[in-house]
């Protein structure tokens, strides 16, 4: 502790604040800041006034691939791509600006955020990684969330052609 | 003529709304005013040391300086909610559609 910088020790309390803020799970804060675990619990019962929660990560890539994610992971994942191009953002910087912008833009459109930003750093993660991609639809052109080394010369993403029951349900906040 | 001299006021005004705006997003949140204004760090160091004056000075040209950013006809009628068929009228889908090709386009263009 004490060869450490202080400047450097306020930066990664300043970005474990904000990513508790965002609703962060501890095991991304632990990944993501260099800050002792039992300093990050501390934070985090002071920021988020009660105990992170346990259990494990959701760890499953099948997750991103159905309907409704697909959609919201995919908008984050181009908005986080972006930001890695235009600016000179750190990793973690860019998760937080995009999940930033990824939140603007679908309550502009009446959507709940569906993707937390736990779920966002584990797509990156599923991406450095190569167990996910992203594909270009050939009718829309657009990228996708996908995964890898799967057949991509047909891909048409859920948005060009959607599943049967998909966007029927008339849930509040849900994509229709 | 008149109009084209009302019409030339206009693009100056326009520029000049434009660079005011530009110049604020950039100053509030720079990585946000990267990808909503769709420009490079370069371009947004210039735009964020503009004064005043300088603003006017660029602005008062007859030439618009921004423009439209897709030239596809895809996002464009996903954006006008065109050419979807059995799409409910409050969908929000095709929104969505095109909030993730205009996200792709900008880190095609930069």
């Amino acid at each position: 502790m004490a060869t450490r910088s202080l400047l450097e020790d306020n930066k990664q309390v300043q970005r474990a604040i904000a990513l508790i803020g965002m609703g962060a799970r501890l095991q991304l804060l632990q990944s993501e800041t260099n800050l002792p675990y039992e300093r990050l619990l501390k934070l985090y019962k002071e920021v988020a006034g009660k105990s992170p929660s346990k259990g494990q990560l959701p760890f499953s890539t099948d997750w991103f691939l159905s309907w409704q994610p697909n959609i919201h992971a995919s908008l984050f994942f181009n908005m986080y791509e972006y930001l890695q191009k235009a600016s000179a953002l750190d990793e973690v910087e860019a998760l937080m600006k995009a999940y930033e912008l990824y939140q603007a833009e679908v309550q502009t459109n009446a959507v709940e955020p569906l993707l937390s930003i736990t779920r966002a750093w584990r797509l990156v993660k599923f991406i450095d990684s190569g167990m996910l991609c992203l594909t270009k639809c050939t009718r829309c052109k657009g990228q996708f969330v996908n995964h890898a080394y799967e057949l991509t010369e047909r891909y048409v993403c859920g948005l060009c052609d959607p599943p049967a029951r998909a966007g029927k349900g008339r849930r509040e906040g849900s994509i229709h | 003529m008149l109009t084209e001299d009302r019409l030339m006021s206009e693009i100056r005004d326009a520029n000049l709304s434009y660079l005011i705006l530009a110049q604020r997003l950039i100053r509030a949140d720079r990585a946000q005013a990267l990808y909503r204004l769709g420009i490079s760090e370069e371009v947004a160091s210039i735009i964020e040391a503009l004064t005043p004056s300088q603003m006017i000075k660029v602005a008062s040209g007859n030439t618009l300086m921004c423009r439209f950013r897709f030239d596809e006809e895809m996002i464009w009628s996903l954006l006008a909610d065109h050419g979807r068929r059995g799409e409910r009228e409050d969908g929000n889908a095709s929104r969505l559609h095109a909030s993730i090709l205009m996200a792709g386009k900008f880190s095609e263009a930069v």
